[in-house]
């Protein structure tokens, strides 16, 4: 075994209290074998992977025991907690690498990718001269496939994309040829066409090194194209261990078995809504532009424009759910905005019910914001931190003239509260006090309180966790019956398209590419790239 | 019980509670307490005038007589602050209950207070030691600030404690005045300068800060460059000239010094919009069609106060040490003590007097001090990097 971890705790203490983030968390990865932590947010799995590195804070560490066994290859087993700091900064790098979810941030802004390789390098074989040394980095640059990497070897960190700069951390870890790397959700940032590559590129390292990896992730996607074994974790327990194909298919566990099956592939199908031909539909963008100006020099002139989206055709009938699928940049978030004229659009028609939006002049538009409403992806950004849910709730009614008195709108948000599954107490509380997921129920209820028919859902559950999601998507399909709601859901995740929607667009680079049926789009793509954007994604076999 | 009690207060009630909780803020605010109280207190904690007597069994307190509008007025402001502490209310309702009370207070104190014009400090003293009186109460620090007794001993000078009868704690100056008694009353002049000045230059910047951020473009262009013309004039040599041509006044002082240091509070509220306003929270009270009033100043402004208060305590430090420099420079108010003035007095003399040099340079080291560490907590407590560590 090239890494035996046993019974390993890391408690910290935090504000008097004990919090048990590892706790006897024991699991062995063997030489050239990928093991997958999986679990939801806070469930120790990065906790875990710094605890390997010995990488922990210092200063509210409580209890940090159990036995990391790492026999690297040639030496004798050594047990990583057991190590002065001198000699754990030989492994670190050398022995075991890391990569990190936010490739931004891990990279040094100031110096070029080269130059950083290379200090590894350095830092690790000693013994090379500098044109060996050099010649290594190169090498490695190479072997993560980075395009042209004679030029980029000099490029700053700025300079390259999300995928690229994966790359160079990848190149960075690799450079060392470390017996393991740890990956903590390397590709949870990343598109899904990127990841992809990411993914085989690491499949691909593996198999010409031997080296064995240690990959944290949320997205049993992922978790089931890449890895050989799967240990699930919950609450910094290990509560689970097996082979790949059987935690998925077979899992054992009960909180496994609830995380496979709240997957929104595993969620009953939401029924297909009948359309009636003869309606008018309730949104309809005929060539909806949005551009932002590219300023530059002393007198800003424009010297360019950014076509975030560019000539736009959509109808959305009422009652429908349709789906906005796009990678990151492509414009989905504009277009949603645009519609609401949140972001005022360049040129192009919205029409709400047969009202021209895109001609309403300031107070006419704030009057009629009460019709179309927005949730928000981030649950911490969404919500006022200094206002109490009630005046978050009660204050556009009172705009909007809603209610006759204080009274009325507080009994009208306590009603609301409770259609999204909440208690009437949060009322006076204060959003931090909220988790992620009742910050989105709330942001939901906002939406709701105006009674409008036409929402935006902009990727309203990639930030909660897989069970969250399902409860959040199962309350919003609910909803949407209930109040007969009009929805534009904007998501990449195509596994939410197929459970929610009725109809799913699909844009690219400003554009919308393809749209129809969901499941036609999902299963008999026609462009060629949404056929790509299909393969890419990572689904877990069915 | 605590924990729901903890879960319900605001978000400014949160902050404070983390800023306080530091040591060095705890001893900023308990000294700057102090000042305040010594500030409002100050005629009946240094006077001349007893503060009670019985002439011919007849009781009265002399020391009213004397009582200034100023006095009464920070005596009206102290009361309504004891009365609205224990009210549960939000911090600004407080604070503009607390403007307006002090507005027509001011109004009512300077139409109606008429203190007793002709002053003689001696009159008494010397009917005291006559005799006349039953009984008589003197405050503290029997000495008004301007009771100068230039013909007690050789000169004015004494220093601390150095005579038996009629003890001056801190010595006197060279007419004679007691020390302590000067710096009483002075720390009001430290109070009101920094909070005044300070208080003028978070309103212009705020107003000029948020629109330019709310609206950015050319507003924010033209507003920037109006920054940069201010922070380009140097605010001591302004006020140099303006001491020169209009005369000696505290109120222009403070004013100069308000008009002056807005840019820094403007920058900062207008980088905090331009963030903000991108927000989704921002946004989703767009989408609920609020009218831009309460987007401004009820969902973006609290939000984006943080840094600006932070600024403001700095701001309060500066300024005493602004109106200190002045009045160390001889340029300060005529008449009226101040710590500075007092520093000034010190060079001055052909002897160097240390009583009368530690004790206000002390007390401006100490004022100075205290914001900067309440200051430091409060960015510490607002910055969320650090405020879940210890």
């Amino acid at each position: 075994m090239l890494l035996s971890v046993k019974k390993l705790h890391t408690w910290f203490q935090h504000q008097g209290r004990t919090i048990k983030a590892v706790d006897e968390v024991s699991f062995e990865i063997a030489r050239g074998e990928t093991f997958c932590l999986v679990g939801e947010s806070g469930s120790g799995k990065s906790i875990t992977a710094l605890s390997i590195m010995q990488l922990l804070p210092k200063s509210n560490l409580q209890r940090h025991a159990g036995e990391i066994l790492f026999h690297a290859q040639g030496e004798v087993p050594a047990d990583l907690a057991g190590l002065s700091e001198i000699e754990m900064q030989q492994v670190r790098g050398g022995r075991i690498a890391m990569i990190f979810q936010e490739p931004m941030s891990s990279l040094n802004p100031v110096f070029t990718i080269g130059e950083q390789i290379l200090e590894a390098v350095r830092l690790h074989f000693p013994e090379l001269s500098e044109g060996e040394a050099w010649q290594r980095v190169m090498e490695s640059l190479e072997a993560v496939q980075l395009p042209d990497p004679q030029t980029r070897v000099h490029s700053y960190p700025h300079q390259l994309s999300g995928g690229q700069r994966q790359r160079v951390m990848i190149a960075m870890a690799m450079a060392c040829e470390p017996d393991l790397l740890i990956a903590d959700e390397p590709t949870t940032a990343l598109d899904v066409t990127v990841q992809r590559e990411i993914l085989r590129l690491m499949k691909t390292l593996q198999q010409r090194t031997e080296m064995a990896i240690l990959f944290i992730t949320h997205d049993f996607g992922v978790v089931s194209r890449i890895a050989d074994r799967v240990g699930v974790m919950q609450r910094g327990k290990l509560v689970e261990t097996g082979v790949t194909e059987q935690i998925i298919h077979r899992p054992g566990h009960s909180y496994t078995q609830s995380l496979i099956s709240a997957l929104p592939e595993n969620l009953a199908r939401n029924q297909p809504h009948e359309q009636r031909g003869d309606q008018v539909p309730l949104i309809k963008l005929s060539q909806l532009e949005i551009h932002f100006p590219v300023r530059k020099g002393l007198l800003r002139r424009v010297v360019d424009q950014v076509r975030a989206v560019d000539g736009v055709d959509l109808e959305i009938p009422r009652g429908e759910i349709l789906a906005l699928v796009g990678e990151s940049g492509s414009g989905k978030t504009t277009l949603g905005r645009g519609i609401l004229r949140l972001t005022e659009p360049t040129a192009g028609r919205v029409a709400f019910d047969d009202t021209d939006i895109t001609e309403m002049n300031r107070s006419q538009l704030r009057r009629f914001r009460r019709h179309m409403q927005i949730i928000f992806q981030d649950p911490i950004s969404s919500l006022n931190p200094r206002l109490s849910i009630a005046a978050i709730l009660t204050e556009p009614m009172k705009v909007h003239g809603i209610g006759e008195n204080q009274e009325a709108r507080l009994a009208m948000a306590r009603d609301l509260l409770g259609q999204v599954q909440m208690e009437e107490d949060a009322l006076w509380r204060y959003p931090h006090e909220f988790s992620g997921g009742q910050r989105q129920r709330i942001g939901i209820a906002r939406a709701l309180s105006l009674a409008p028919s036409f929402i935006v859902c902009d990727e309203i559950t990639s930030a909660l966790d897989v069970s969250v999601q399902a409860e959040i998507l199962r309350m919003l399909l609910d909803l949407r019956a209930k109040h007969g709601l009009t929805l534009l859901f904007i998501t990449h995740n195509i596994g939410v398209v197929e459970y929610v929607s009725d109809r799913t667009a699909v844009m690219y680079q400003g554009r919308i590419v393809e749209q129809g049926k969901t499941e036609d789009i999902v299963n008999r793509p026609n462009n060629r790239y949404t056929q790509q954007l299909i393969a890419a994604v990572p689904r877990v076999p069915v | 019980m605590s924990r729901t009690a903890k879960k319900r207060q605001g978000y400014w009630r949160r902050i404070l509670g983390q800023t306080f909780v530091r040591w060095g803020a705890r001893l900023g605010l308990f000294w700057v307490a102090i000042l305040a109280l010594v500030g409002v207190f100050a005629p009946f904690l240094a006077s001349s005038f007893p503060l009670l007597l019985s002439h011919e069994g007849e009781v009265s307190s002399p020391v009213l007589n004397y009582l200034q509008p100023v006095d009464v007025l920070f005596l009206v402001g102290f009361i309504t602050l004891l009365l609205l502490s224990p009210w549960r209310i939000t911090l600004l309702r407080k604070f503009l209950i607390m403007i307006s009370v002090l507005a027509v207070a001011a109004l009512f104190a300077y139409l109606w207070v008429k203190p007793q014009q002709l002053v003689i400090y001696e009159q008494y003293r010397v009917a005291d030691a006559a005799g006349k009186y039953d009984w008589v109460v003197y405050a503290p620090i029997p000495y008004s600030p301007k009771d100068y007794q230039r013909d007690r001993g050789d000169t004015g000078l004494e220093a601390p404690l150095s005579q038996q009868s009629r003890a001056h704690w801190f010595g006197t100056e060279q007419n004679g005045a007691d020390v302590l008694s000067r710096m009483i009353h002075a720390s009001r002049i430290a109070l009101g300068i920094g909070f005044v000045a300070t208080g003028i230059a978070m309103l212009l910047g705020i107003v000029i800060g948020g629109l330019m951020g709310y609206f950015s473009g050319a507003v924010d262009i033209l507003g920037m460059r109006l920054v940069e013309i201010f922070e380009a004039v140097p605010t001591l040599f302004l006020l140099l000239t303006f001491v020169a041509f209009f005369g000696r006044s505290l109120y222009i002082m403070m004013v100069i010094i308000g008009i002056t240091s807005w840019p820094g509070y403007a920058r900062y509220v207008r980088a905090e919009f331009l963030r903000l306003r991108k927000q989704d929270f921002v946004q989703a009270v767009e989408a609920a069609g609020l009218p831009l009033p309460s987007i401004l100043f009820r969902h973006m402004l609290p939000n984006g106060m943080g840094p600006v208060l932070v600024a403001a305590s700095f701001g309060v430090a500066s300024a005493i040490l602004a109106e200190a420099t002045l009045s160390f420079l001889g340029l300060g108010l005529v008449d009226d003590p101040s710590w500075g003035e007092m520093l000034n007095q010190a060079v001055q003399s052909s002897r160097f007097n240390w009583w009368m040099a530690a004790f206000p340079g002390g007390a401006i080291f100490f004022t100075v001090f205290a914001y900067n560490l309440i200051g430091e907590s409060l960015r510490d407590a607002i910055d969320p990097y650090l405020s879940k560590s210890g």
